[in-house]
């Protein structure tokens, strides 16, 4: 059961319900053997990029490519795409093994195949003893397991998950996720998700898609969207930032000083994108000390404590800087070298940052 | 509830307690007027009519003892006889297949479709039941009447078929054809529900699979329906069977069915036994298609687990 890889192409692909552009002149490239998360709040045309790509939608207008030949026009049952649904839609009526065998003798394959086919899909996804249950005896994860196996046993050209994991408690989606990867990456299959939960998309996506209102904002491995997203909604889906705002007064090597409007300067690594009026810094890259002198650093902005909130692995310090803006600092538990004791509410800090770690970005 | 306030109690004079009946008995009271409505209306006629079914008339025309099954004997022995029932059964048999392929694409718009053509299909679908059975069938009789006087015929004589005159009025399959139209709606809407039930995910994931439409419909949204198309059946199936104005006005005498039959003992020959036996018999028709459909479904239900036993 390995897939023969094919790469997928979005071109143009627009979707318009009514006047209203769900989807906004996708235009992506997906390569063989790669999986790719569609990531957005609710509302941003993921789900119907992803339903146009299966068929279940008819693009306004722009095209799919798979393998390099035109599917935009073939009728959904002639795509031979796999599909996991967020309520798995496994048939009812129907055993495990009749819902594994379902898409073989929708393809009129022989009984003797059909049997072994079903077996070996069963085993991949460790469900063989289930065969004859029926789905409503299984719990949520066998069910999208089994229906993962329904989905692969087609051999299908493209794997297509809508938020495969989303009925299912914290510890076992995550034990999914692994599971669904190790899968797909010893088939080679193709697969595209779609996912709100961030963590879920850089934890099993090669590369991530983030889209806001119908179009996207930026495409990009894991690393790269997290720590050089293009623009404020970007840093501010994935994780937390903070964001503040400068303007840029010249190029030093291969960085750029800005100044900023809260005082002091900053050096920024230019970033990948054109860059913008605004600095992003990960809470995590944070560093505070007492501030001692009231001088202007540089990669440095003082602030008052707020509140500190012990979360476990980190400790949040949520810090008000002198214009008012708010400025967030995980300190990590498990480093004994920094100290995270002693700070209270109405303490001065200065939290300060390296330059490999704040990006420019846009103010979009 | 007064008797939750414990602590006022303590200082105030004791009252006297009221009367606390236990619980299952509001249950009863409640119930008591319409067991009784039913009891006197419903179950002591019907047993009443049961039991004349088993009695014999006096040629005084009062019935009583000795116990006789004649009735029966007639009703089920004499070829005649045999032929209303046998008729009966084949119209609403009929009846319920035509009503159930007709309803299932009206039971999908309901369903499936945009709201507005949902709500207006409803409405079609329903109205026959807002116009009395009496006009409805006066319509019937307009549109089936033979010659050129039926609009049918009429209609089919201008599309230059001028001299086929269809007969289709005093047959057995006017009273099908009217009654496919008025229990039509009591068809669509159990399907309706049975559908609107069914995750439009499972029909997407069919079709994924390499279903067409159809084959989609036949494997996955069809037997996921049969709930509905059985509850339509039987209500169908049972109620074109005990129908009485349809026959009457539209079947003639091809089209004599327990109904009319049952009329005729009690009112014109005035053979109480054999009207008995006849209304029991319509009663174990209705039953027994409740009774088959039932465990039908009992039967779909477990044929799953007994499969497990083979694995």
């Amino acid at each position: 059961m390995t897939a023969n890889p094919t790469d997928l192409a979005l071109s143009g692909l627009t979707k318009s319900f009514g006047g209203t552009l769900a989807v906004d002149n996708v235009t992506l490239r997906i390569s063989a053997g790669e999986m790719v998360a569609l990531l957005g709040p609710s509302g941003c045309g993921k789900t119907t990029t992803l339903r146009m790509v299966a068929g279940l939608v008819q693009p306004t207008s722009g095209d799919v490519l798979i393998d390099g030949y035109r599917v935009t026009h073939i009728p959904v049952h002639r795509r031979n795409i796999g599909m996991l649904f967020q309520n798995y839609a496994l048939f009812p009526h129907l055993t495990v093994a009749q819902n594994v065998a379902f898409g073989l003798q929708m393809r009129r394959v022989s009984r003797a195949e059909v049997a072994s086919r079903v077996t070996t899909a069963l085993r991949l996804v460790q469900l063989d003893p289930f065969a004859e249950r029926l789905p409503s005896a299984l719990s949520g994860g066998q069910q999208q397991r089994v229906a993962l196996a329904r989905a692969i046993v087609i051999e299908p050209s493209l794997l297509l998950l809508d938020e495969p994991l989303g009925a299912l408690d914290k510890s076992l989606r995550e034990a999914m996720q692994g599971e669904i990867r190790a899968i797909q990456k010893r088939l080679g299959i193709t697969a595209v998700m779609v996912t709100h939960d961030q963590e879920e998309a850089m934890t099993m996506a090669d590369r991530i898609v983030v889209m806001r209102g119908g179009v996207l904002e930026q495409v990009g491995t894991p690393e790269e969207v997290y720590s050089h997203p293009a623009n404020r909604f970007v840093a501010g889906f994935l994780g937390a930032s903070n964001f503040l705002r400068g303007s840029a007064l010249g190029r030093e090597g291969g960085e750029v000083v800005m100044r900023l409007d809260g005082g002091g300067l900053a050096r920024v690594r230019a970033g990948a994108g054109p860059g913008g009026p605004l600095i992003a810094i990960r809470p995590e890259a944070v560093r505070l000390q007492p501030a001692s002198a009231e001088a202007p650093v540089e990669n440095g902005i003082p602030g008052t404590v707020e509140q500190v909130r012990y979360r476990g692995q980190s400790t949040h310090i949520h810090l008000r800087l002198d214009d008012g803006e708010s400025f967030l600092a995980y300190l990590s538990n498990g480093d004994e070298a920094v100290p995270r004791q002693g700070f209270r509410p109405g303490d001065r800090m200065l939290a300060s940052w390296s330059s490999a770690s704040a990006t420019m970005i846009a103010d979009a | 509830m007064m008797a939750s306030g414990s602590s006022a109690t303590l200082d105030a004079p004791v009252a006297a307690r009221p009367i606390r009946l236990p619980r299952w008995s509001v249950g009863l009271f409640l119930l008591l007027p319409a067991v009784a409505f039913l009891v006197v209306f419903l179950v002591i006629p019907s047993l009443t009519l049961l039991s004349y079914s088993v009695l014999t008339q006096s040629a005084a025309g009062d019935v009583g003892l000795p116990f006789s099954v004649s009735g029966y004997g007639r009703l089920l022995l004499t070829p005649a006889y045999q032929r209303v029932t046998v008729l009966t059964l084949k119209i609403a048999l009929l009846t319920s297949l035509f009503t159930a392929l007709l309803a299932y694409p009206l039971a999908m718009v309901i369903a499936y479709g945009h709201s507005a053509l949902s709500r207006l299909t409803m409405m079609l679908v329903v109205a026959p039941l807002v116009v009395s059975v009496v006009v409805r069938t006066y319509g019937w009789q307009l549109l089936l009447g033979s010659g050129p006087n039926g609009v049918v015929n009429w209609a089919l004589g201008l599309f230059g078929l001028g001299q086929v005159s269809l007969q289709i009025l005093y047959t057995e399959w006017a009273v099908v054809v009217a009654s496919v139209h008025v229990f039509l709606p009591l068809m669509v809407l159990p399907i309706a529900t049975s559908l609107s039930r069914i995750s439009p995910s499972l029909n997407e994931a069919a079709r994924m699979l390499g279903a067409s439409a159809f084959r989609a419909f036949l494997r996955v949204t069809l037997p996921l329906s049969v709930p509905g198309l059985a509850v339509g059946l039987t209500i169908v199936f049972s109620l074109t069977a005990a129908s009485y104005v349809t026959p009457q006005m539209l079947g003639g005498p091809r089209g004599l069915m327990l109904g009319i039959l049952l009329e005729q003992q009690v009112t014109t020959v005035f053979d109480w036994p054999m009207g008995s036996a006849i209304a029991t018999l319509m009663v174990v028709i209705a039953l027994g298609a409740h009774i088959g459909v039932t465990w039908m479904l009992n039967r779909r239900r477990a044929a799953v687990p007994a499969a497990q036993g083979e694995a």
